[in-house]
C-alpha cells in the first residue's frame, strides 16, 4: 500500500461562502443578500446547476444566494451582492463588510484574496426588522 | 451510414422543415406535393394535440408552482433588474465597490420625495472621467473611472413633473441641494452634475 499521505480539503468554497454571506449579514447597515439566478438553480438541484456550470467553474467556486465564493492556491476570493440600508453611507457599509470579511477568512487559515461588492439596492430597513 | 439524419419525405422535403411552418400557409410546393400535403394533415393533427395539451397544463392547478418557489423566482427576477448597469464606486487591490444605477436612482428618487409638489419620473445617471482623459467621453459602468477618484463625477439626469402652483426655480434649486446631501450621506460619494427636467405639470 501507499504510505503517501492523502490530501483533502477541509475549508471549502461552500463554508467560505456561507462566512461570508453570514459576517455580511451581521454588518450593520447590511439589509440582505441579492439573490442570483445561478443560486437559486442550486437550490431548486445540481441538475439545473450543471447546465449553467462551464467546467471552470467546478474547481473550487461555490454560488448561493448573493454570494460567491473562489479558493484557489490557498487563497479565498469573495462577491457580495448586497442591498444596503438608506440610514447607513453605502459605501463605508461596504468597506465594513470587505474588511469584516476579509478577518473572517483569515481565521480559516486562508489567504483572503479580493473581496468585490455590488451594492444593488439602497432602501429603507423594513419596519418589521427594527429593534 | 447514412449522412442525414433528419427524416424525410419521398420528395425530399424534411419533417421539421414542414412541422416549423404548420401554422402558415402551404408554400407552392406543398400544395402541389400529395406526400407534403399528407405530411401536413397528420401533422395538424398533432398540433392540436399539442395546442390542446397546453392549455389544458395552463389551468391544471397541480402543475402550478408552490408560492414559496413563484416568491423565489420573483424575487431573483427583481434582483435581475436592480443589477441592471453599475458604477464603479472604489476600486483596490482587496477588491472593487461598485453601485447599481437602480440603486442610486432610489436615493435620488427618495430625496424628490421629500420636495412637495414634485414627481421623480425618469432618471439616467452617468460617470465621466476627469481632465485625464482628453476624450472627454462619458464612461459607462464598468470602466476604469471610478465616482471616488478625483477627477470623475457623475452626471444624474433626472426628469420630474411638477405641480403648476410650485415655483418652479426654487423648488428645482431645493430638489438638486436635497439629491446632493442624499447621495452624500447614502451613498458616500459627491453628487457631481445634477441636470433636471421639468417635463410636466401635473394636477394636485
Amino acid at each position: 500500500m501507499s504510505e503517501q499521505p492523502v490530501q483533502g480539503q477541509v475549508i471549502t468554497s461552500q463554508l467560505i461562502a456561507s462566512l461570508a454571506a453570514r459576517t455580511a449579514l451581521e454588518t450593520p447597515g447590511v439589509l440582505r443578500l441579492e439573490p442570483t439566478i445561478q443560486g437559486f438553480l442550486a437550490r431548486l438541484g445540481p441538475a439545473a446547476l450543471q447546465n449553467l456550470r462551464n467546467p471552470g467553474s467546478q474547481n473550487g467556486t461555490y454560488r448561493h444566494d448573493g454570494v460567491t465564493a473562489t479558493i484557489s492556491d490557498g487563497t479565498a476570493r469573495i462577491h457580495l451582492d448586497i442591498a444596503t440600508d438608506i440610514a447607513y453611507t453605502a459605501l463605508n457599509v461596504a468597506e465594513t463588510v470587505k474588511h469584516r470579511v476579509r478577518e473572517s477568512i483569515s481565521h480559516t487559515g486562508l489567504t483572503p484574496g479580493r473581496v468585490d461588492i455590488s451594492i444593488l439596492a439602497i432602501e429603507p430597513q423594513p419596519r418589521t426588522k427594527l429593534s | 451510414m447514412a449522412v442525414d439524419d433528419v427524416p424525410r419525405l419521398g420528395c425530399g422535403r424534411s419533417i421539421d422543415r414542414i412541422w416549423a411552418t404548420i401554422d402558415q400557409p402551404p408554400s407552392p410546393h406543398e400544395e402541389k406535393c400529395e406526400q407534403c400535403q399528407s405530411a401536413r394533415e397528420r401533422l395538424k393533427k398533432l398540433t392540436e394535440a399539442t395546442r390542446s395539451l397546453r392549455e389544458s397544463d395552463l389551468h391544471n392547478t397541480s402543475l402550478k408552482p408552490r408560492l414559496s418557489v413563484k416568491n423565489a423566482i420573483m424575487n431573483v427576477a427583481r434582483a435581475e433588474i436592480r443589477r441592471s448597469r453599475r458604477i464603479a464606486l472604489h476600486g483596490k487591490e482587496n477588491g472593487t465597490t461598485e453601485i447599481s444605477e437602480q440603486a442610486l436612482s432610489s436615493v435620488i428618487r427618495f430625496a424628490a420625495t421629500a420636495i412637495p409638489g414634485i414627481h421623480a419620473r425618469r432618471c439616467h445617471i452617468e460617470i465621466r472621467s476627469g481632465g485625464n482623459d482628453p476624450s472627454g467621453e462619458d464612461r459607462p459602468s464598468g470602466n476604469t473611472a471610478t465616482a471616488a477618484n478625483e477627477g470623475a463625477h457623475l452626471i444624474i439626469n433626472l426628469r420630474v413633473a411638477a405641480a403648476p402652483s410650485v415655483e418652479i426655480p426654487r423648488t428645482v434649486d431645493s430638489l438638486r441641494q436635497r439629491i446632493s446631501n442624499a447621495i452624500t450621506a447614502c451613498v458616500g460619494i459627491s453628487a457631481g452634475t445634477i441636470n433636471i427636467t421639468v417635463e410636466d405639470l401635473y394636477d394636485v
